[in-house]
């Protein structure tokens, strides 16, 4: 089981929502809660490519919603959640930090900006680790020219 | 943490349904945090919480998904309720169109949760007496005509809020002692974790409380 930024979406879910977009863009243009119900699957797929998409699809709807429109926090959060899954840890909190601008104080951005930020330091220590491995292995190839020159 | 033993030995998936503004997020604050949340912004999309508690015993980790109760959300958030363990239907007392919605909630949680989910109905509010627009008597008929715990609970105060998410639980560990919840089955949302003490199977459960009314809690 799972939190935030680690819950998947299942596949029929997806395709459901997947199915409601691609009819309604048939007949023109797809309504702004189809593309955010779609998004929403998306940003919670096992794909990263999917995460992608869902993150486009939200920049879209955040662009063309004013402030003063409530549903521009709820773009703003799943944009968060998407770069995070993305690992694009700035942009992320970038979002949140737009979202704490609207709703200064907001506990669920604020336990998201956690989140993201114990994720981001989790990264970087496994990033730290296979650096450090890399320059293991460089010394030991160093260390196996030499003992071959050697002979 | 990851490899070692874990200080629990299950997981309870639960689901917080339910209107807007019936105070969904507040009892769940109020419950892994034990504090009232006073003007709380509507939840976006879905919220996640977490506690161990401890049934007849066992230590078990419950996972708790809270829902937005925005009708907009509404479509995605049904994808949370498969493999749920436990359904919380909450209503706001000062509020009739909260209650007179619950058949609406209660057919969403039965046709995407499994048969052996528990659902508990709380009338949450129950400091606002003074306010009240549903009887207590009136949501108790309606919760044994549908076979559903009931409470009235204010998350204000704290009343009752612990005693629906524990009683949940209980009702969910009777379930497995008594061999009726398929620990299994892809969705029962129950999972079985290995304890410090030994992984002691589910069978050796079984066999030491046979009969589930010898649970003493």
């Amino acid at each position: 089981m799972a939190d935030t930024l680690t819950d998947f979406v299942s596949e029929d879910y997806l395709q459901e929502f997947e199915g409601k977009y691609n009819a309604e863009k048939q007949n023109g243009v797809p309504s702004d809660d189809t593309t955010f119900h779609y998004a929403w699957c998306l940003v919670r797929s096992k794909l990263l490519t999917d995460v992608r998409k869902g993150v486009m699809f939200l920049e879209q709807l955040v662009k063309k919603t004013s402030v003063e429109q409530h549903h521009k926090r709820d773009y703003l959060y799943y944009l968060a959640v998407g770069n995070a899954r993305l690992k694009e840890y700035a942009t992320a909190l970038k979002y949140i930090k737009s979202l704490l601008q609207l709703e200064p104080g907001n506990r669920q951005a604020q336990e998201l900006e956690k989140a993201i930020k114990k994720s981001m330091e989790s990264d970087a220590i496994k990033g730290v680790a296979i650096a450090g491995g890399g320059v293991l292995l460089a010394g030991a190839l160093v260390g196996l020219g030499m003992s071959l020159l050697k002979k | 943490m990851s490899g070692g033993p874990y200080n629990y030995s299950y997981i309870f998936k639960y689901i917080i349904i339910g209107d807007m503004g019936v105070g969904k997020s507040c009892l769940l604050h109020q419950f892994t945090e034990k504090k009232f949340m006073a003007d709380c912004p509507h939840t976006i999309g879905v919220e996640f919480g977490t506690r161990i508690i401890e049934v007849c015993g066992q230590k078990i980790k419950l996972q708790i998904w809270d829902t937005a109760g925005q009708e907009r959300f509404r479509a995605v958030t049904r994808s949370y309720y498969r493999g749920a363990a436990g359904a919380l239907i909450i209503y706001d007392i000062t509020r009739r169109s909260t209650y007179n919605h619950l058949s609406s909630w209660l057919t969403d949680a039965r046709n995407l949760t499994n048969p052996n989910t528990v659902i508990f109905l709380i009338g949450n509010k129950s400091d606002l007496d003074g306010q009240r627009d549903v009887t207590y008597e009136e949501a108790k008929k309606f919760a044994d005509e549908n076979g559903l715990k009931f409470v009235e609970a204010s998350a204000k105060t704290g009343e009752n809020v612990e005693e629906a998410f524990l009683e949940t639980a209980k009702k969910i560990y009777e379930s497995i002692q008594d061999g009726s919840l398929d620990l299994n089955a892809a969705e029962s949302g129950v999972q079985k974790k290995p304890t410090a003490n030994g992984a002691r199977s589910l069978s050796a459960d079984n066999a030491e409380g046979r009969n589930p009314s010898s649970c003493s809690c």
